[in-house]
């Protein structure tokens, strides 16, 4: 049975099915995971020759290796033999070469095939152990900005540069945040469990006005918080990140929400650059390092979530990237990495673990929320109440940008935005998000 | 090491049971006073956590981000706790692990049982209490939580362990 997407995507409603339908996720991998940069990881976790890391691209198992010429390769992780995983899930040190645990076949980090056992009982058959097809397949493309590693499953592409187009910069800024220009991987890795399809956590980041309604258990539980406390007490960091979520409309409505060609955007950032001890400590830090006009520009650039579409959401000023990995068309997998900022106070870092912690973490007071809000709306979505979903506020009213388009804070671009690099991949039109 | 007597052994069960009670009845106000004012509720993210400031945890709360969860389980619009979650502790193997100037620490193991909306979930470990003994009363210093699954993926945690 063909389904017909071209019916599915308008360029202010979507069809339910496409949150909805398995057959429709399949084809999300096939093309749009198929087709775009997915982040991998950054090379920080990979510092040495044979470390390696595990993920998964879209439906892929692949492995980021680091090969003896210093390279970061991406591999299937799948024997050329019978098939076996070769390194187990996770990360750890593989040596210099990687062996599978199935026969001992060996293979370089780059993937070429090293040694087999018995290598005699192959000769004289169709089995050439010299052909390619017998070392380990590398991922078709592969590319690094500033040490954020993404890979292609498609031969042919943009360029990872042109595909970042206006949110490179944010990725620029996550790394100029450092006193020393670079960021590591720290502090281990979290990791969410969603009901619901990928799209409606994209779709979340930056829709502005859910916050104070969804989140009303924890902004106020915030804000009752601080009302208990001595008056005069400066605001904790933990009540300022949790009870920002209740400001009124009008608050989120100045925002400025960017959208890029291929889904991409970021919203402005919603925190005020804080004041107290440990915030003045990094931004000397940075001044020490990178002079105080250089640092100042650097911390100008204040965005909340930045949205890489379909893989990764980096939040630059909290140091975190969030990896999306849809697990079927109603599951979602959330993975949270923090970063330490080279060469600025450790105070810094704890702030960052801070977030994670009480912001992104599978025990976080603000997610929760969230998490009830998507699988309501997944299981809404099931019914026979509606077929459309709606995304028409703001419609008509985006100002055009080089390479894409912005948008007040309540506008419902982003989603739009989305569609329209969803429908590019799944190869209809939806004519695009304006 | 051992208790010093029955009557030791007896008095710290009781306590963790009734901990593990509270919990369960959802008494949050008198969980949190359990708690020494500089107390911490901890529960590592990964086996042999040591670190909970430079390193991510499932949960590391001081008495402010405790009340701050406790009041939110409350709120008349948490939409996550429209059911509550439910819960039961089973406790077991509490034996002493080592004292210290105002009381001891304290190991057992825990079988946890979570029913919320649609699906049962089960969560078992290890739990080390550092225990202050103030006055006839014992004040929890640290409530460390070691998870078997640690490192899984977790949909949402909401409740105390």
């Amino acid at each position: 049975m063909t389904i017909d997407l071209q019916a599915l995507v308008q360029p202010d409603r979507v069809h339910k099915r496409v949150y909805t339908d398995p057959a429709i996720f399949e084809l999300e991998m096939d093309r749009v995971f198929g087709q775009a940069w997915l982040y991998v990881g950054h090379e920080s976790q990979v510092p040495n020759i044979g470390d390696y890391f595990t993920t998964r691209l879209g439906r892929e198992p692949v492995v980021m290796v680091r090969h003896t010429d210093g390279a970061v390769n991406v591999l299937y992780n799948r024997c050329p033999h019978k098939g076996a995983k070769i390194v187990p899930d996770g990360s750890g040190s593989a040596g210099k070469f990687l062996r599978c645990l199935y026969h001992g076949w060996t293979f370089k980090c780059d993937g070429s095939l090293l040694s087999v056992p018995l290598r005699s009982g192959y000769e004289d058959t169709a089995l050439d152990l010299k052909a390619q097809q017998h070392s380990v397949r590398k991922v078709a493309r592969v590319a690094s900005h500033r040490g954020f590693v993404f890979a292609s499953l498609a031969e042919e592409g943009l360029e990872l540069v042109e595909f970042l187009g206006g949110v490179a910069t944010s990725l620029d800024n996550f790394c100029d945040r450092a006193p020393d220009g670079e960021v590591e991987v720290a502090g281990g890795v979290q990791r969410v469990i969603q009901r619901n399809n990928w799209k409606i956590f994209f779709e979340n980041l930056h829709d502005t006005i859910h916050a104070v309604a969804t989140h009303e258990s924890s902004w106020r539980a915030a804000k009752e918080e601080f009302e208990s406390m001595p008056a005069g007490t400066p605001k904790p960091f933990e009540v300022v990140i949790v009870d920002g979520n209740g400001e009124p409309l009008e608050f989120w409505e100045k925002l400025e929400l960017k959208g890029y060609d291929h889904g991409h955007g970021f919203m402005e950032g919603i925190f005020v650059p804080p004041t107290d001890p440990v915030s003045l400590a990094y931004v000397a830090a940075l001044q020490a390092k990178q002079g105080e006009a250089r640092a100042d520009q650097i911390l100008r650039v204040n965005r909340h979530n930045t949205i890489v579409y379909p893989s990764c959401s980096p939040h630059t000023s909290f140091q975190q990237i969030r990896v999306i990995r849809p697990l079927s068309v109603d599951r979602t997998l959330v993975e949270i990495f923090s970063f330490r900022l080279k060469g600025a106070p450790e105070a810094t870092f704890q702030r960052t673990l801070k977030y994670t912690n009480i912001v992104n973490s599978p025990s976080s007071n603000v997610m929760p929320d969230d998490l009830e809000a998507y699988n309501r709306v997944q299981e809404g979505l099931a019914s026979d109440g509606g077929d459309w979903v709606s995304m028409h506020r703001g419609m008509g009213r985006d100002q055009p940008l080089p390479g894409g388009r912005s948008s007040n804070g309540n506008s419902e671009m982003p989603p739009r935005n989305m569609f329209a690099a969803w429908a590019s991949y799944m190869g209809v039109q939806t004519g695009a998000a304006e | 090491m051992n208790f010093n007597d029955w009557q030791e052994q007896q008095d710290i069960t009781k306590f963790l049971f009734n901990e593990a009670r509270l919990l369960d009845e959802h008494r949050w106000d008198e969980w949190l006073r359990l708690f020494t004012p500089d107390g911490l509720y901890w529960v590592p993210l990964v086996h042999g956590q040591t670190d909970y400031l430079n390193h991510a945890s499932l949960f590391c709360e001081d008495a402010l981000l405790r009340s701050m969860r406790a009041r939110r389980l409350e709120q008349a619009r948490a939409y996550s706790q429209q059911p509550p979650t439910r819960t039961v502790h089973v406790l077991g193997n509490i034996s002493l692990e080592s004292r210290t100037e105002a009381g001891c620490v304290v190991r057992s193991t825990f079988h946890l049982v979570e029913w919320r909306k649609t699906e049962q979930r089960a969560f078992g470990g290890s739990v080390l209490h550092t225990l202050r003994r103030e006055g006839a009363e014992w004040r929890i210093e640290m409530k460390r939580v070691e998870l078997v699954n640690c490192d899984a993926p977790h949909e949402a945690l909401q409740v105390f362990m």
